[in-house]
């Protein structure tokens, strides 16, 4: 079978978009846990703060996710749109 | 369920003059069906109420008297007053319709997608949201002082703040737009995977099931609220920074 230079853009369009997910997923997982687990600390410390805390944890993390979302944006524009 | 599909639509095209609209008809079906389904409960919510003022709380009055207060408690808790009362019908239509569109993306019916993986509808709330902040920025502050806010706390960095309110919007759209297909992607990617080896086959199914719930029903839920949060937020922003 002949390798022809469409399948190398196959290829690397695959392989971009794996490692565009398991790069940019990096980032987002230690933020988000970073910001669980300092607002299981406030809880721990305050229980009766537990219901804003939550919601300010939620919209945090919600922010904190959106450079995961960008590339995950990227890797479906890679497997899908492009080529 | 097959991975194909997900590339796939019914699209419809209109030729206006020399624009050529698309239209994704599954998805402004499901839109429409929201729509007519909220309006239909919220009348049916509004019969409900008792005729005159101290009369005895009906059941319906008493639901929509908690599902008020819980808004209120939610979405718009600390905002100055009038601004609280104006963004609150807003932001509580926002969480009520994206909350039922992501849930109407786990029905097991071919061609019925949630409306909001469609990029064109997340995007065109967060650059209504956009539009609105500036509006109420507008009205409240005028426009001297609110065009000054561009040049704080420095004026170098004028084009940041500008890069930044786009940005933000940007990111506003893209994040419901992004956790909704990528959860499509996933519960559609995940049983096909199971079937293809013979000892899985039993979990696919149960596999299935776990991500519909999860992603459909969880993490719909924390979207549509996170949507509908940064909505009033950026508008609370935008009006008293």
């Amino acid at each position: 079978m002949e390798i022809s230079g469409a399948d190398l853009i196959t290829m690397a369009r695959y392989l971009a978009a794996g490692l565009c997910m398991g790069i940019g997923a990096i980032g987002p997982a230690i933020g988000q846990g970073m910001a669980a687990s300092h607002a299981l600390d406030g809880m721990a410390r305050q229980p009766e703060m537990e219901n804003s805390l939550l919601r300010t944890m939620i919209v945090g993390q919600a922010i904190t996710e959106s450079t995961g979302i960008y590339s995950l944006v990227i890797a479906i524009i890679l497997v899908f749109v492009a080529g | 369920m097959g991975i194909e599909r997900l590339g796939e639509e019914l699209i419809a095209t209109l030729q206006v003059g020399p624009v050529e609209v698309s239209f994704d008809l599954p998805a402004v079906a499901v839109s429409l069906f929201v729509t007519a389904l909220l309006v239909a409960v919220s009348l049916w919510l509004r019969r409900g109420l008792p005729r005159e003022r101290e009369g005895p709380l009906s059941r319906r009055a008493g639901f929509l008297a908690a599902l008020l207060e819980i808004s209120r408690s939610q979405l718009v808790a600390g905002f100055d007053e009038p601004l609280a009362k104006r963004i609150l019908p807003l932001t509580t239509a926002l969480f009520l319709y994206i909350l039922l569109c992501n849930w109407m993306g786990i029905l097991p019916i071919p061609y019925i997608v949630s409306p909001t993986q469609n990029l064109n509808v997340p995007m065109g709330m967060a650059i209504m949201v956009y539009v609105l902040a500036h509006y109420y920025a507008l009205r409240t502050r005028g426009v001297r002082r609110h065009l000054r806010s561009y040049l704080e706390p420095n004026p170098i960095l004028l084009p940041m703040n500008i890069v930044g309110d786009m940005g933000r919007t940007l990111s506003h759209g893209f994040r419901l737009f992004g956790n909704i297909l990528g959860g499509a992607i996933l519960i559609a990617l995940a049983p096909a995977l199971l079937a293809r080896a013979a000892f899985l086959l039993p979990l696919a199914f149960p596999v299935g099931i776990g991500l519909d719930l999860f992603f459909g029903i969880f993490v719909g839920t924390i979207q549509a609220l996170v949507f509908a949060l940064l909505a009033s937020a950026y508008i609370n922003l935008a009006v008293s920074s």
